[in-house]
């Protein structure tokens, strides 16, 4: 049953030979030296600082779930980078190839990518930018933010939590590989049925799509089981349902979705695999198979992804917006009820991603009116967050500005998708670079929220603020750029510019791709000026903070010192009003701090999830090369080492008082990038 | 982590195991399973008819599994599990049902053909 | 809202010195039954595609439902895994009285039970594919032998854990960790047993009409 593929085929190395390393292709050359010269520059520090010991013990094999945190955000940050450039990479493209006599370099007829490479970019792009920036980003911010606003010491299992980092770090390892052995996916983020079957994809471009996903899904997937049972079991006494942070509820909520909606697309991906590995035929052409099927698995997950991501962004805007407006937010009941009615809808609402397959009537008109439902409950909250401002006294920090920011982008990409949920209006469109402006708009008001997240939090785990007056220029550089791109591709899209195009026939497109041109550029400006921000923040840094360094924070994670000691909350707080912090604030409590401490017990480090997250990496790119030894005996390896691991004793360690108290006088010395003192772990308690 | 100290077999939901629970919910699976077996060896049943009568037998016993084997109820140890199964259920019936409808709608649209009984002249219009 | 809320008193508690310790095992089995809920989205995605893949035209002129499966044979995979329930619940029973062979000797008897399952769908499955009739043979069988083969897998792990199982139990009796295990197997054992009667009844039974 499984399929013989043309082509050399050896068993130590499948698929894999040296022609598979595309050395002789200039652009992949000049991101391998890009990459190589950025390794080097992070490598040679680390060993001259001899820091390897203290990154091993403090960060690879760390359970603090702010740790874990933070590296999601980095591996977010650093793919999300690689996404940005892709994208830099299409618009470049699009701007040479307009017009018969557009210039060409290198070996492409118009442009100077090549069309089945550029089909790689647009591919990657997509495929990053979602699965591998922003769904990381909110995942980590999420970590990092909930155990301490619900009053926890770590979530409920910080050893998976650890383990779901390692998987979607792999799977975003993976998607790095590729680009330096062997091909991506060309055929859309979406996977373009039946373009991804073997006959149309026979290379490794698709193996290596499905399998990336496929591995940083199952960590998604764990982290949402982590995340319900941290906010279902771990809350602080007196964090009753209805006195939690709002952006606790919509991780909640976003969870629960995740939880849900990850395994579909799993099933999907997997078909897609059985498809091409033994020969099924799912969604071949042919024999029996069902094309639109595997679009209707994909979109059962995907437009429920929508809201894994949008959801946390929207819960980020409620915290922000009443920190700045120094009032408390405006209608929590109504905020919470239209959190979980997207979640809701969410489930119902798919089929508009395809209304042009031709279902009847009835199927399109349901969707429909469940899409614009949708509108109803973000309604509520755009409403609840503008009456939060209405008489407040506003104050336009940087987090701020971005959550303005990104409420406008909510209303362009709101707006226009309620023209796409009438089936008339998408039938239109559909394809057209107007629907990649809409969702353009709908993925940027998260990433306003992430970049208004990361600055709002960024003290709380760092101890340092970032630096006001590069994080406004940040900011401005973005917003021009996302403002001249976007409107220039909603315009695109009326004039029929279709999506995916290497090249553009219409001469007089080229006004509007040159104005998308210059507002790429500020994209890439904006890009150095975050890197100024967090250099000059570096310099300037002033690290003796208050716990509440904004002064008009309302929420329980910042009670505890700032920044955050490894073991969150010295006493656990008991908890007496829905802002905590605003409530003791205002009773002339905030600075009250407990003065006495009982023993905690901590969980010890762990090396086992970086392993399982190495050998998952093998059995993927086994897979991808059919180099099944190693796929073969990464899977081994990944069961044995869960089995190992069920006969390991893992007691932790007790945190007895006096470090406590000494550790709570000098804070900076327990933050989280201090090294924590060693200690003996305990026996098992309760064994024999 | 440990349980502080505490006896590990002392915990509700180890306390909740039962002889007859378990044995009820046993024979109510093999019960079921069997009348629904004969119900499709009669042959006497209309199709739809028989679905219901399949569709009834399953559903009771997967509320028997859910009540004699999880033990699943409102007491606290179970709530959260029982809240969750209640917001997943919504879920299968949304994936399996909706994806049925649409792919039903769609291929008398697409495949007139191979549909039993379809005519090539009489295809449905958008204004149905 | 917030400013409706009490006001502190002199007497209001401010950090839980004596807060109690989190349930563990209350925590792990939810997180359990969470994944189970996660699981049984593979399922329904599983059974979605069954429903689309099961007309004439994803036969490809390959044999329908009506022609591989067959209800009395099935009906004794039925009651193998029925059986196989209820044997590990008798041991989830013997845990409770603190037996340790009690459960050791209801763990095999499931474990055994489970090893008959999978080889009677192992025997269906290699008739079927002697015959030619194997998953690439058109769309209809690729979901039935996937969506049966996935229940199969879940049946095969279960009893990999089991075996694990066996040996904790018999060298560290019951620990915290080994009593919350066992109570997840028990939950994962249960839930083969759910996601069989739906595939029992959907593709032996309703195929067989």
């Amino acid at each position: 049953m499984p399929v013989h593929l043309q082509g050399p085929w050896s068993f130590l190395f499948g698929r894999l030979t040296l022609h598979a390393i595309p050395y002789d292709n200039v652009i992949i050359l000049f991101a391998f030296t890009l990459a190589a010269v950025a390794g080097i520059a992070i490598v040679l520090p680390v060993l001259y600082f001899k820091k390897i010991p203290y990154l091993w013990r403090e960060w690879i094999t760390t359970v603090d779930h702010k740790k874990i945190g933070v590296m999601y955000i980095i591996v977010g940050l650093v793919m999300m980078f690689r996404g940005f450039f892709d994208g830099l990479m299409i618009r470049t493209q699009q701007v040479l190839a307009d017009g018969p006599h557009s210039p060409h370099f290198l070996d492409a007829s118009h442009g100077y990518i090549p069309p089945y490479h550029f089909d790689q970019i647009y591919s990657s792009h997509g495929t990053i930018m979602i699965l591998f920036a922003v769904t990381p980003i909110l995942t980590g911010l999420t970590n990092v933010i909930v155990p301490l606003q619900v009053g926890a010491r770590d979530m409920a299992f910080p050893y998976m939590n650890a383990l779901s980092l390692w998987l979607t770090a792999m799977g975003a390892a993976l998607v790095m590989v590729s680009l330096f052995v062997g091909d991506f996916s060309d055929a859309g983020w979406s996977g373009l049925i039946p373009l991804t079957e073997l006959p149309f994809s026979p290379g490794v471009g698709v193996d290596y799509w499905v399998w990336s996903i496929q591995i940083s899904s199952i960590g998604t997937t764990l982290n949402a089981v982590n995340m319900i049972a941290t906010i279902v079991m771990m809350r602080a006494p007196g964090m009753t349902w209805f006195r939690l942070p709002v952006f606790t509820w919509t991780t909640l909520s976003t969870n629960i979705i995740g939880l849900t909606a990850f395994p579909v697309l799993g099933v999907a991906l997997a078909m897609l695999s059985c498809d091409r590995y033994i020969g099924t035929h799912f969604f071949t052409a042919g024999l029996g198979g069902n094309l639109m099927l595997y679009t209707n698995l994909f979109w059962i997950w995907g437009h429920p992804e929508v809201y894994f991501l949008v959801l946390p962004a929207f819960g980020i805007f409620s915290e922000i917006i009443p920190a700045f407006s120094h009032r408390p937010l405006f209608g929590y009941t109504t905020m919470v009820a239209a959190t979980f009615a997207i979640a809701g809808i969410a489930w119902l609402v798919w089929l508009h991603h395809f209304f042009t397959m031709g279902a009847g009537p009835g199927v399109n008109t349901f969707f429909s009116v469940a899409t614009m439902l949708v509108g109803v409950p973000t309604g509520v909250k755009v409403f609840n967050w503008v009456f939060t401002m209405y008489r407040g006294r506003l104050t336009f920090e940087t987090p701020m500005l971005w959550c303005l920011g990104g409420l406008f982008m909510l209303l362009a990409g709101g707006l226009t998708g309620m023209m796409l949920a009438m089936p008339a209006i998408d039938y239109t469109v559909h394809n057209s670079v107007f629907v990649v402006a809409h969702f353009h708009c709908m993925v940027l008001l998260i990433a306003y929220a992430i970049f208004g997240a990361v600055i709002f939090w960024f003290p709380k785990v760092f101890g340092m603020q970032l630096d006001e007056r590069s994080g406004k220029l940040f900011f401005w550089t973005f917003s021009t750029g996302s403002i001249l791109v976007f409107v220039a591709m909603f315009a695109l899209g009326f004039m029929g510019e279709t999506r995916r195009l290497d090249y553009l026939y219409d001469p007089h497109m080229l006004p509007l791709l040159i104005i998308q041109e210059i507002g790429i550029g500020f994209y890439g400006l904006s890009v150095l000026i975050f890197a100024w921000m967090l250099f000059v923040s570096l310099r300037n840094r002033n690290t003796s903070l208050e716990s509440d360094p904004w002064g008009t924070s309302r929420t329980l994670e910042w009670l505890t010192r700032t920044p955050v000691p490894f073991y969150n909350f010295a006493v656990t707080p008991q908890i007496n009003a829905r802002d905590e912090l605003d409530w003791r604030r205002r009773s002339g409590l905030d600075l009250s701090h407990p003065d006495r401490f009982a023993p905690i017990h901590m969980p010890g480090n762990t090396m086992i999830p970086i392993l399982i997250g190495i050998c998952s990496f093998g059995l993927g790119f086994g897979m991808i090369w059919r180099i099944w030894w190693m796929a073969g005996g990464g899977l081994l390896a990944i069961i044995a080492l869960v089995i190992f691991r069920s006969f390991q004793h893992t007691p932790g360690y007790m945190l007895q008082p006096g470090e406590i108290a000494a550790m709570e006088r000098r804070t900076a010395a327990s933050g989280i990038i201090a090294e924590q003192p060693s200690r003996p772990p305990l026996m098992e308690a309760g064994a024999h | 982590m440990a349980t502080h100290g505490q006896d590990p077999l002392l915990h509700s939901e180890v306390r909740q195991a039962s002889t007859g629970g378990y044995f009820a919910g046993y024979a109510a699976s093999i019960v079921l399973m069997l009348a629904a077996l004969l119900v499709t060896q009669q042959h006497v049943l209309t199709y739809p008819a028989f679905l219901w009568v399949i569709f009834s037998l399953v559903v009771i016993a997967l509320v028997a599994q859910a009540a004699l084997f999880f033990g699943l109820g409102l007491s606290p140890a179970q709530a959260w599990k029982s809240v969750s199964l209640i917001l997943t259920l919504p879920l299968f019936v949304f994936t399996i049902g909706l994806s049925v409808w649409m792919f039903h709608s769609l291929a008398p649209r697409v495949m007139p053909d191979t549909m039993p009984g379809m005519d090539m002249t009489q295809q449905p219009t958008l204004l149905e | 809202m917030a400013i409706h809320q009490r006001p502190a008193t002199p007497d209001s508690v401010l950090w839980q010195h004596e807060a109690e310790a989190h349930d563990d095992i209350a925590t792990r089995t939810l997180g359990f039954w969470l994944y189970m809920m996660s699981d049984a989205l593979i399922f329904a995605a599983l059974f979605a595609a069954y429903g689309v893949l099961d007309q004439t035209t994803n036969l490809a002129g390959g044999p329908g439902a009506h022609q591989i499966v067959h209800p009395l044979a099935g009906f004794w995979q039925t009651l193998a895994v029925m059986t196989s329930v209820f044997a590990y619940s008798l041991a989830s029973v013997a845990m409770k009285m603190r037996s340790q062979p009690g459960v050791i000797l209801y763990i095999t008897i499931a474990l055994v039970l489970g090893l008959v399952f999978i080889g009677l769908e192992l025997g269906d499955f290699a008739r079927l594919i002697a015959l030619g009739d194997g998953p690439d043979r058109s769309g209809f069988l690729s979901i039935y032998f996937v969506l049966i083969g996935t229940h199969g897998l879940h049946m095969a792990f279960g009893i990999l854990w089991m075996l694990v199982m066996i040996v904790q139990v018999a060298r560290s009796g019951f620990t915290p960790s080994i009593v919350a295990r066992l109570l997840n197997l028990r939950m994962f054992w249960q839930f083969q047993a759910s996601v069989w009667v739906c595939v029992y009844a959907f593709v032996y039974l309703r195929g067989a009409f």
